[in-house]
């Protein structure tokens, strides 16, 4: 099958699961969304027994690894009359956690206000195609709606990704919205308030990195539950995020690999300690002050595993795992370097003399550490 | 539950397995008791508490209250330290054994403990396990942590979504009890707990000490089925889940006799003087597993919300999660002020919503916790952020404190403190704090009630705090001739008192068996000699003599410089006040080993750190007063070994520059160095290079503390100090400020100005002129530099 994009959305990727979890959803759902909540956990948690649907059986997997109360408490936000904040370090999957949502809940993950500091009130409610605002005057039909009163138009979700980098009275053209689901356009006069539809609501992402860049205001909290991402502490599962990840990529990619479960550990162990600062033997680390996010550990991952694909083989070497490691973290700090160096000099040299193999091969890639 | 039928010796047998703590199980377990009307209910617990059974179901004693269990190892049976052992039996209402007490109470049903006694029970636990662990918590009978820890549960939780087995608890068996059939709910407990069995070892039961436990049980069960097989009714036996298939398999084994022989004859090996056994009146923050304390079941002030509203209501949860929500709202209201009302709507919403999806009957302790989370932590959450949880949580665990009934036996220690505190005249019917002063040196009644509430403070009773007073520990206020206490008795002092009556039946013997304990950790000098401090305090006058022998023993095998010189300190101290506090103790001789040591190590400290400085001068100084005291010059000969010392220590030429000029005052103060000597050496630091000119300020300050006259035996201490200010530059100045400052703080104001006046006239200034600064304008001072690069242009 010819694929049209890079990376297709939610919602066309899981085309299939999606209607199967759709039609045979028994419990009740909230007015003008796409499923129960019972079965947008199911699609995002998994489920323990396949979906039969249309002769064929479906096994939901686990899309979101981590907190699953958290996932469940940001579904029931979402039902009720609150927007849904989600914040947390970078890579964190923040996100990949509010398409999921969205493409459950509503259908669509794309409807999606991108906030930059450039970002303006007209690119979050609507503006004017001026050629017919010219000819016919201010009328629905020259509106440009943008994802807001898209979202209250239909009754579907909107997504507003990296809030607090967008300026703060930007921000706060949200406050009114989210409290009185009215949206009024003085420009059409007396029909010109948009009454939000039942299953309108809003996701936003923010990354405390960026916090006091551009702090919301209170009133603006006040109208979201905040749901805080924590990093995944486990060094087990974020192997298994990486397998995951890194699979998905290279499916996308019409890479012919999967990913080898035991670099994918060693990437997780290293990713996981420098995080921690302390090792699996005990030894304490400097932590580098770059992200070392899970997201980070894929991108490395499948970077290493494009230049094996394209350059070796098609298998993936230690000495190219090491190379796009330093390329991520020696993005802010050249002292990172410094101390992932440390980290090789002496977790690793005592990992790949107990535990040999691949282990000794990740030492010895330690030359490309410059 | 199990059922083993009857037989012609013996009554029928009926087993309820239960969790210690648990509502729907306590509801469940009275239930069973009215419909059976068993002849005979027994009940999990040490055998040796069944006397207390009376005071436990009395109607004045209010839950939550423990049985406090001690046992002193007199016979070396445990281990060869012959240690004190204590543990508790914490009980709530919701707890099911006390449900199953009070309900044959109600109907006049006997009622009866039949685990093995508490001394039994550890002789038959390995090493460190169970009761016998080591750390610092609070040991626990209850055993709840058999169910909840094996793998067999970890899969369970992993496959229903639940976070943990508190929670799994919660859903299936307390919430789905609320409506289930008192049969059905037991079976369905009787199942998880086989599960949970066949999933741990039989080593671990057995270094547990659970077999030697259940195999006692069963005998016991046997008597009592024997004694009521000609009666009419069952035996009822009320025990933690994880004990049912165990005793189960033993009751239906093949016969008495198998066992027999590694049963502990009840009593016979433990003495009965060894082992105490008392009510005490217990906390809700003792009793939360999350405190650490142990196994139980996690908030039990939400817990005890459920069980009072279960008679009431049909829905006790979303009535209990309502309260929690409205009571911690206000609370985070009033401490961080941003909640509003439509929050605490949103978090109710969210608890139920919660509910909804997992499947849950009603909302529980975990939709309650996710609620607040979510609804009413704003921004990311973290310490600063998470108050409202933190509030929550509290409120969850609750603030009751129990109360015995008055027929409660109380250890005899309780007693001595009522008729000391009688004897003494101090007020203990009322709850208001009392605050007395005390003349301790003139009053000998003062000086006991003194010597009283030292030894209340130090077994932890938080009965009286002093608020005013000489502090012997940190050497502080020793000018104060009266102390002044605040004191107040509650029900937690009586507590506390029952807590440390394992060592001892009077205040008195226990304050000195807890000092015995304390000697036997591994202290330091200065810590012995801290204790020295309080025992001294307490009048401990049988123990002054062994803490002596202690502080003695450690000054000698103690190594750390500091360590001595702080416990000689406090040596100095009590030797000042022995004659104030009327101690029969003569320190002189500590003192003067301590003072030998003390020169022993001081070459060693030559090449000490920066930060350590200022103590090392602080003990010099000690040494010196020191070896100056007695009347018969009996430290004349320490004195002159101490200068032996400074000496060999002066000749290093990597000697720490502030510890150089501080020996170097001292030897100019015993007259063994001229002030020409010590002149040249600062010279040295003077002329040095750049870290070495550095250090002369350390130098400066070393010399203050000890030898600050040498200033001003003529200018050439001024001299050298003004060559110095020139030689260093601006920023080397402003680096080396702080230690100035330090060095110059020795002087009286009285001297800095005098030298100030020195300094002055080395330029021909009065001191007056030195005070007074003319101002210079910011527009005069760049005026000023104008002219100054155009004069330099034209030069050039």
């Amino acid at each position: 099958m010819e694929q049209e994009f890079i990376k297709p959305p939610v919602e066309v990727r899981y085309k299939e699961e999606l209607e199967a979890l759709k039609n045979t959803d028994t419990g009740s759902k909230p007015e003008n969304w796409q499923m129960s909540p019972k079965a947008v956990r199911t699609f995002i948690l998994g489920s323990s027994k396949p979906i039969v649907y249309n002769g064929k059986e479906f096994l939901v997997e686990k899309k979101y690894l981590g907190n699953d109360a958290l996932v469940e408490r940001c579904i029931v936000t979402l039902a009720g009359n609150r927007g849904l904040m989600l914040v947390g370090e970078p890579g964190t999957a923040k996100t990949m956690l509010s398409e999921l949502l969205s493409a459950a809940v509503s259908g669509v993950s794309t409807n999606t206000i991108q906030g930059t500091a450039g970002t303006t009130e007209d690119m979050i409610k609507y503006s004017w195609n001026y050629a017919l605002l010219l000819a016919k005057g201010p009328s629905r039909e020259a509106l440009v709606p943008a994802p807001l009163y898209v979202g209250m138009e239909r009754g579907i979700l909107t997504r507003f990704e990296e809030i607090t980098r967008t300026p703060a009275e930007i921000q706060d053209s949200l406050i009114s919205v989210l409290s009185d689901k009215v949206l009024n356009v003085p420009e059409l006069g007396d029909s010109g308030f948009l009454f939000a539809k039942p299953g309108f609501n809003v996701i936003g992402t923010a990354n405390t990195r960026d916090k006091g860049v551009n702090e919301m205001s209170s009133a603006l909290k006040r109208r979201f539950n905040f749901e805080t991402v924590m990093p995944v502490r486990d060094a087990a599962m974020e192997k298994k995020i990486i397998i995951n990840e890194v699979n998905k990529l290279a499916s996308e990619a019409h890479i012919a690999m999967r990913a080898d479960e035991d670099v994918a550990e060693i990437l997780a162990s290293t990713y996981h300690e420098l995080r921690e600062g302390v090792s699996s033997y005990g030894h304490r680390i400097d932590k580098p002050s770059a992200v070392m996010s899970t997201a980070e550990a894929v991108s490395v991952y499948y970077q290493a595993m494009i230049t094996g694909y394209y350059y070796g083989n098609e298998e993936i070497r230690m000495d190219a795992l090491v190379q796009n490691l330093v390329g991520a973290v020696s993005k802010e700090n050249q002292d990172d370097l410094e101390k992932v160096k440390g980290y090789f000099n002496t977790v690793i040299r005592d990992k790949s003399s107990k535990e040999g193999g691949l282990w000794k091969e990740y030492y010895e890639a330690r030359k490309w550490l410059k | 539950m199990e059922r083993i039928l009857r037989s012609a010796e013996m009554a029928e047998i009926i087993l309820l397995p239960v969790r210690h703590h648990s509502p729907a199980c306590a509801q469940h377990v009275s239930r069973m008791i009215q419909r059976i009307r068993p002849c005979v209910i027994l009940v999990e617990g040490p055998d040796n508490a069944n006397p207390l059974v009376t005071a436990m179901v009395h109607e004045d004693t209010k839950a939550p209250f423990a049985i406090y269990y001690s046992y002193h190892d007199t016979t070396g049976r445990i281990s060869e330290e012959k240690e004190h052992y204590k543990c508790y039996y914490p009980f709530l209402d919701y707890s099911p054994e006390l449900a199953a007490l009070r309900t044959g109470k109600a109907l006049g049903i006997r009622t009866a403990f039949i685990d093995l006694a508490y001394g039994d029970i550890l002789a038959a636990s390995g090493e460190g396990k169970w009761l016998l662990k080591k750390e610092e918590e609070k040991n626990n009978y209850n055993d709840d942590y058999l169910i909840s820890r094996n793998a067999y549960l970890q899969q369970l939780c992993e496959k229903t979504g639940m976070r943990s087995f508190d929670e799994f608890w919660e859903k299936y068996f307390e919430l789905n009890g609320l409506e289930a059939d008192s049969e059905k709910w037991f079976s369905d407990l009787l199942t998880y707990c086989t599960l949970a069995r066949e999933n741990t070892s039989q080593g671990d039961m057995q270094e547990d000490g659970c077999l030697a436990r259940e195999r006692f049980m069963a005998k016991q069960i046997r008597k009592y089925a024997a004694e009521a097989a000609s009666g009419d009714g069952a035996v009822l036996v009320v025990t933690g889940g994880f004990h049912t298939p165990g005793l189960m398999a033993l009751l239906q084994g093949e016969g008495s006799d198998s066992t027999e022989t590694e049963v502990p004859a009840t009593g016979g090996k433990i003495p009965e003087k060894d082992q105490g056994v008392y009510l005490m009146p217990y906390s809700m923050e003792a009793a939360d597993a999350l405190n650490g304390y142990a196994s139980g079941m996690p908030f039990p002030g939400f817990y005890q919300k459920i069980w009072e509203n279960m008679s009431e209501s049909d829905t006790p949860y979303e009535n209990a999660v309502l309260e929690l929500l409205v009571s911690s709202g206000k609370e985070t209201r009033r401490k961080e002020g941003y909640l509003s009302t439509y929050d605490e709507i949103c978090a109710c919403a969210m608890a139920r919503g919660l509910a909804g999806l997992r499947g849950k009957r009603e909302p529980g302790a975990y939709e309650l916790l996710d609620a607040v989370l979510s609804s009413y932590v704003k921004g990311e959450c973290n310490m600063a952020s998470d108050t409202p949880v933190r509030i929550l949580r509290k409120q969850m665990t609750g603030n009751s404190v129990g109360e015995l009934c008055s027929q409660a036996n109380v250890p005899p220690i309780i007693s001595d403190f009522q008729s000391e505190s009688k004897r003494l005249g101090l007020k203990c019917a009322t709850t208001m704090e009392t605050e007395v002063t005390l003349s301790i040196f003139s009053s000998a009644k003062h000086r006991q009630i003194s010597i009283f509430f030292n030894r209340t403070m130090f077994l932890g009773t938080a009965f009286a705090r002093k608020v005013k007073g000489p502090n012997l520990q940190l050497k502080k206020d020793r000018n104060l001739m009266r102390e002044t206490w605040k004191y107040k008795w509650n029900a937690q002092v009586d507590a506390a008192l029952i807590d440390v009556s394992v060592y001892g039946a009077t205040i008195e013997e226990a304050a000195t068996g807890l000092v015995k304990e304390e000697l036997k950790k591994e202290l330091g000098a200065m810590e012995s000699a801290v204790l020295l401090t309080k025992v001294f305090e307490m009048g401990l006058k049988d123990q002054m003599q062994a803490v002596y022998d202690r502080v003695h023993e450690l000054m000698l095998s103690d190594m750390d410089f500091y360590s001595i010189g702080e416990a000689l300190k406090s040596l100095m101290m009590m030797d000042e006040l022995s004659g104030l506090y009327n101690s029969p103790l003569e320190f002189s001789e500590l003192i003067h080993l301590g003072c030998r040591k003390l020169i022993t190590l001081l070459p060693s400290m030559t090449r000490i750190k920066d930060e350590d400085l200022d103590q090392c001068m602080r003990t010099l100084k000690l040494i010196y007063q020191v070896t100056g005291r007695g009347t018969e010059g009996q430290f004349a000969k320490e004195r002159e070994a101490y200068y032996e010392a400074l000496e060999k220590m002066s000749q290093d030429l990597e000697i720490h520059a502030g510890l150089n000029g501080c020996i170097r005052g001292i030897l100019y103060g015993c007259g063994k160095e001229t002030a020409d000597q010590v002149e040249m050496v600062c010279q040295g630091y003077l002329t040095g290079t750049g870290e070495q000119l550095a250090h002369t300020a350390q130098f400066f300050r070393g010399l203050f503390f000890t030898a600050r006259d040498l200033v001003f035996i003529g200018d050439h201490f001024v001299n050298m100090l003004d060559a110095f200010l020139h030689r260093v530059t601006e920023e080397e100045f402003m680096a080396l400020l702080p230690e100035l400052r330090v060095a110059f703080t020795y002087f009286t104001p009285r001297e800095i100005d005098k030298i100030a006046g020195m300094a002055a006239a080395l330029y021909g200034k009065g001191r007056e002129d030195i005070l007074k600064r003319k101002e210079i304008l910011p527009d005069w001072y760049s005026y000023g530099k104008e002219i100054d690069a155009y004069v330099k242009s034209r030069m050039l």
